[in-house]
């Protein structure tokens, strides 16, 4: 493809288009009084499942940011995520032989406080965190 | 003059013969050990048989008692690469520069990483590495001691330089409003007019070759789609070819549509980005704010594919992690055509914006020559008229059967880049429209051992900015032993040098956007 | 208002939390401004340094003393036969300091800065100059206050008398107020900060507000020239306050159209700044400013 010749030359239609801008509405999100609307897969923080967990350790071997570290709850092994690591690649919940870890929407994890960024393990015997 | 049909190998066996070893099919097109001197002997012959050969990448490598050098290099048909071994006691080899310009940059990473010296080609200080690092210690060396290296001091604070006469140097970064990422460049000016560059890069250097090194293939991947924050997909997915050609496995062919879908996107978005990042820099604001407004609904679309804006994260060996819901694909043929349609405003805005045209034409003027010499890739060089994709050239994943054009103007300044990636937006349209309608049915992925057999491999993409090359070696266990990752920045970079010179300081960001520097790839 | 208009025209909503709809923000970025250090360079010229900003902000405020605002008697005693070119130098004295503090600052980008205001203002001046008597030739008068009240006899602004004059005035005002096309001095992808680089706290306050004053002082003095002043129909109650109205009515309407200019077009290099200057608005000034007195003296005096 070769360079395109101009024809005449006319006016730049940014004149008309700038001001046809007054009469639209921004395309400004007024976040965060409008929230987003996000797709259901999306990846935000991770939701898991301590009774289908086997404590097999797989996640922790493959996180890449080293954000996983197997805890022991109740004699049983179980992934603790450390938030603030995660990269969120997900590549846990691919790693996971029993689909443990889930996806969810939440995002909104910005906090003063490091340590609520620790999602604990809870014993199987009650719903994961 | 196009060579299109000269047998690279066979020029060399006839000019060379007994000289060098030739191993075909290895590392590329064929595989050529050479000899200190000898090396240089080759690329004459390359360089005079065929004028589009031009050094994708130097690979250095630690194997023990000696350092060995790759030269990969392009030329109109192949791809192969020249292997040349020095002892480690004495690593010297002659430069090439004179033969080919364009490798100027890629000897000196070698040698601040590796410790091979260059004859013809020294730099006294470091040149991917930072300033405080100690000298004599090379980082990709095998056998240095990661907790034993002592920074140095940080070297005093450079006292304005003494004004020559009518000189005048600026220091264009490492902060400045013009670059998005830390660099320095040392611009001497006389009046308005620059007279030299001189760059600094490495403010970037994370070290991500080494830090390969000590990830599964796996990890790597994560790794290695965070050497930048625009072209991931591309990444990740080069690296993924690379491991795939190791393991000999063939991804299925939906998850090869797949792929082409995301690395589409991703260009689009790049693209865009640039276009609007090109607009600010010439004082056009309403153009960067058009842009990127219209920018919003592919990452809109990249969000809805892969789960995430700017990581996708959306490739794994063997395939992409997800698959394509038939209820995404009104929404993403709906997002193209609304694109479409906006594209002849800005079409009109680069042909008849009278403030638009007198600071981009004219501007940063690259000759062929030039270019051919500087080796440069991407939309850079297709706008100086060299045609070179990547995707047309070698064609990966599903390229080879998907009907596109090649993006080339003549002009060789700012403009036309400007144009060609505005043309190249309205071809990526296209090829996602022609994977949504003929997906393949069928599994996405691959299952793949985790242990990589040994041996070597190399593979190019075209990214949003050029040619991306990767080289792995691997030694048989889960870790790999040499990941390197030649991006298009670092092959553009002498290009801007030598554009920027007799032109007006004010002309220095329209000209550096244009060659879309990604300084996060530059220096891994 | 520039910065809302400015976004809308780019399809967003600029700022939005300071003041009723976001119009306070300069004024916030003001305050915030005054409570920060106040760093100096070794190497700068303490006294121009220190006192530039504040004498420039100083004599851009006397300069807009003598515009009338509310069409009547307290400011009509200031004004003296000859304000319009006493208004004139004051600019011009006053984008001197501007040039004088980033020389001052000892600084590359400063340099380069200044010198470009330099370059940009005194080629612009001329023209300015010749464009602003012409509205002085049709009301015989180098008063503000005798032009803007000439425009009210009969009721006919001088926008409909010599329209060419004022859109040669609007776009030569645009260059001597620096702003797109022609905000090169103070580009902030080139030359960082132009002549700002250096300073910070309440000295970069003054210098912003110097900007912030020159833009006002631009528009109105169009207002002045070429839309009839503050004066405009009185509906009820006190005239001064209507007049005051019809004043900033008129201001935001000129704004509104410098802000357009600003938007539409990208940032021209110096040696084209200068080259539309002296090829193109010197000519065309000297070319309305004939063309006026060839009107005024053969043609208007037939039809009005």
């Amino acid at each position: 493809m070769t360079k395109k010749t101009t024809k005449k030359a006319r006016i730049s239609p940014m004149f008309r288009r700038a001001v046809s801008h007054i009469f639209t509405k921004p395309a400004t999100k007024q976040y965060p009084f409008v929230k987003p609307i996000l797709p259901e897969d999306y990846r935000g923080q991770q939701v898991f499942d301590s009774k289908l967990c086997i404590g097999c350790g797989l996640c922790s071997r493959d996180c890449p940011a080293k954000a996983i570290e197997m805890v022991d709850v109740e004699g049983k092994k179980r992934p603790q995520f450390r938030l603030d690591q995660c990269i969120f690649c997900y590549q846990c919940a691919e790693s996971c032989p029993r689909n443990a870890i889930k996806t969810s929407v939440f995002y909104e994890l910005a906090t003063t406080d490091k340590s609520s960024l620790v999602m604990k393990p809870q014993a199987s015997a009650q719903k994961g965190a | 003059m196009q060579n299109n049909n000269v047998d690279i190998v066979k020029v060399i066996e006839s000019k060379l013969k007994g000289k060098v070893k030739i191993e075909l099919g290895r590392l590329g097109k064929a595989a050529i050990t050479t000899s200190n001197g000898l090396h240089r002997d080759v690329f004459k012959a390359m360089v005079e048989a065929d004028e589009k050969t031009g050094i994708v990448a130097l690979t250095g490598l630690d194997l023990g008692a000696t350092l060995s050098v790759l030269y990969h290099t392009r030329t109109s048909n192949a791809f192969l690469t020249v292997k040349v071994e020095v002892p480690k006691e004495d690593p010297k080899i002659q430069t090439i520069v004179d033969i080919i310009p364009g490798a100027a940059f890629h000897e000196l990473e070698v040698t601040d990483l590796f410790g091979v010296i260059f004859a013809g080609n020294e730099n006294p200080g470091h040149f991917v590495l930072t300033d405080n690092w100690p000298m004599g210690v090379y980082p990709l060396r095998k056998d240095v001691n990661a907790n034993a290296i002592k920074l140095n001091p940080s070297p005093p604070e450079e006292a304005a330089p003494p004004e020559n006469g009518r000189l005048v140097k600026i220091i264009i970064g490492p902060q400045h409003p013009a670059l998005l990422e830390p660099e320095k460049f040392a611009v001497t000016v006389d009046g308005e007019t620059v007279v030299k560059v001189e760059p600094r890069i490495g403010y970037v250097h994370r070290g991500i070759e080494k830090a390969a090194e000590s990830r599964t293939y796996l990890q790597d991947i994560y790794l290695v789609e965070r050497i930048c924050g625009i072209c991931t997909t591309i990444h990740a997915c080069n690296f993924c070819e690379t491991v795939e050609k190791l393991l000999k496995t063939e991804v299925p062919q939906r998850g090869k549509y797949l792929r082409v879908l995301a690395l589409e996107l991703n260009r689009l978005h790049s693209h865009f980005l640039t276009l609007g990042h090109a607009g600010l820099e010439i004082g056009y604001e309403t153009l960067f704010q058009y842009f990127w407004r219209d920018r919003e609904p592919i990452m809109d679309l990249i969000e809805l594919t892969s789960g995430n804006r700017v990581y996708p994260s959306i490739m794994t060996i063997g395939g992409v992690r997800r698959d394509l819901k038939d209820t995404d694909i009104p929404k993403i043929k709906s997002t193209m055509t609304d694109l479409r349609s906006k594209l002849p405003f800005y079409r009109q805005i680069y042909a008849n914006e009278p403030s638009l045209r007198a600071r981009m034409k004219n501007v940063g003027v690259l000759k062929r020559e030039d270019a051919l010499k500087l080796c440069v890739v991407g939309p850079v060089a297709r706008a100086s008229g060299v045609d070179i994709d990547v995707r047309k050239d070698e064609p990966y994943e599903a390229y080879g059967e998907i009907p596109f054009n090649k993006v080339i103007y003549t002009d060789g300044d700012t403009w036309a880049r400007m144009n060609v990636r505005m043309d190249e937006v309205e071809e990526s349209i296209n090829i996602i429209e022609y994977v949504l309608d003929h997906m393949p049915t069928g599994p996405f992925r691959v299952k793949v051992p985790r242990a990589v057999p040994a041996g070597e491999a190399v593979n190019r993409v075209e990214a949003p900015r050029g040619e991306l090359f990767c080289y792995i070696k691997s030694n048989g266990t889960a870790l790999p032993e040499r990941v390197k990752v030649r991006t298009p920045t670092y092959a553009n970079i002498p290009a801007f040098l030598k554009t920027a010179i007799g032109e007006n300081i004010a002309d220095i960001p329209p000209n550096f956007v244009s060659l879309d520097p990604c300084f996060s790839c530059t220096d891994r | 208002m520039e910065r809302k208009i400015e976004a809308r025209l780019q399809n967003r909503v600029g700022p939005m939390v300071a003041g009723p709809g976001g119009i306070l923000q300069p004024l916030a970025d003001l305050i915030k401004l005054l409570t920060k250090e106040d760093i100096e360079p070794r190497d700068a010229k303490k006294l121009v340094f220190r006192y530039a900003p504040l004498i420039a902000f100083a004599v851009m405020v006397f300069a807009m003393y003598f515009l009338p605002i509310d069409g009547a008697s307290v400011l009509s005693t200031t004004g003296f036969n000859g304000d319009l070119i006493v208004i004139l130098a004051f600019v011009t004295i006053a984008n001197f300091l501007l040039f004088l503090s980033g020389w001052a600052s000892c600084n590359p980008y400063g340099t380069i800065g200044s010198a470009r205001v330099l370059t940009q203002f005194l080629g612009y001046d001329i023209p300015l100059t010749l464009l602003a008597l012409t509205p002085a030739y049709i009301a015989g008068s180098l008063s503000i206050f005798a032009i803007s009240s000439a425009q009210v006899t009969p009721y006919i602004p001088f926008i409909i008398m010599a329209p060419w004059a004022f859109v040669l005035f609007v776009i030569t005002m645009q260059a001597e107020l620096e702003k797109d096309p022609f905000d090169i001095p103070h580009a902030d992808n080139e030359v960082v900060g132009g002549l700002e680089t250096e300073y910070t706290g309440g000295r970069l306050a003054f210098l912003h507000l110097t900007r912030d004053v020159q833009i006002v002082f631009g528009a109105a003095l169009v207002v002045e020239l070429f839309l009839g002043g503050p004066h405009g129909p009185v509906f009820f109650g006190v005239p001064a306050f209507w007049f005051t109205l019809w004043f900033v009515l008129k201001l935001i309407a000129v704004v509104a159209i410098t802000e357009y200019i600003t938007v539409v077009f990208a940032r021209l290099r110096i040696d084209q700044v200068l080259s539309v200057n002296w090829k193109i608005m010197l000519p065309a000034a000297i070319l309305s400013l004939v063309l006026t007195i060839a009107m005024v003296t053969w043609i208007y005096p037939r039809v009005f």
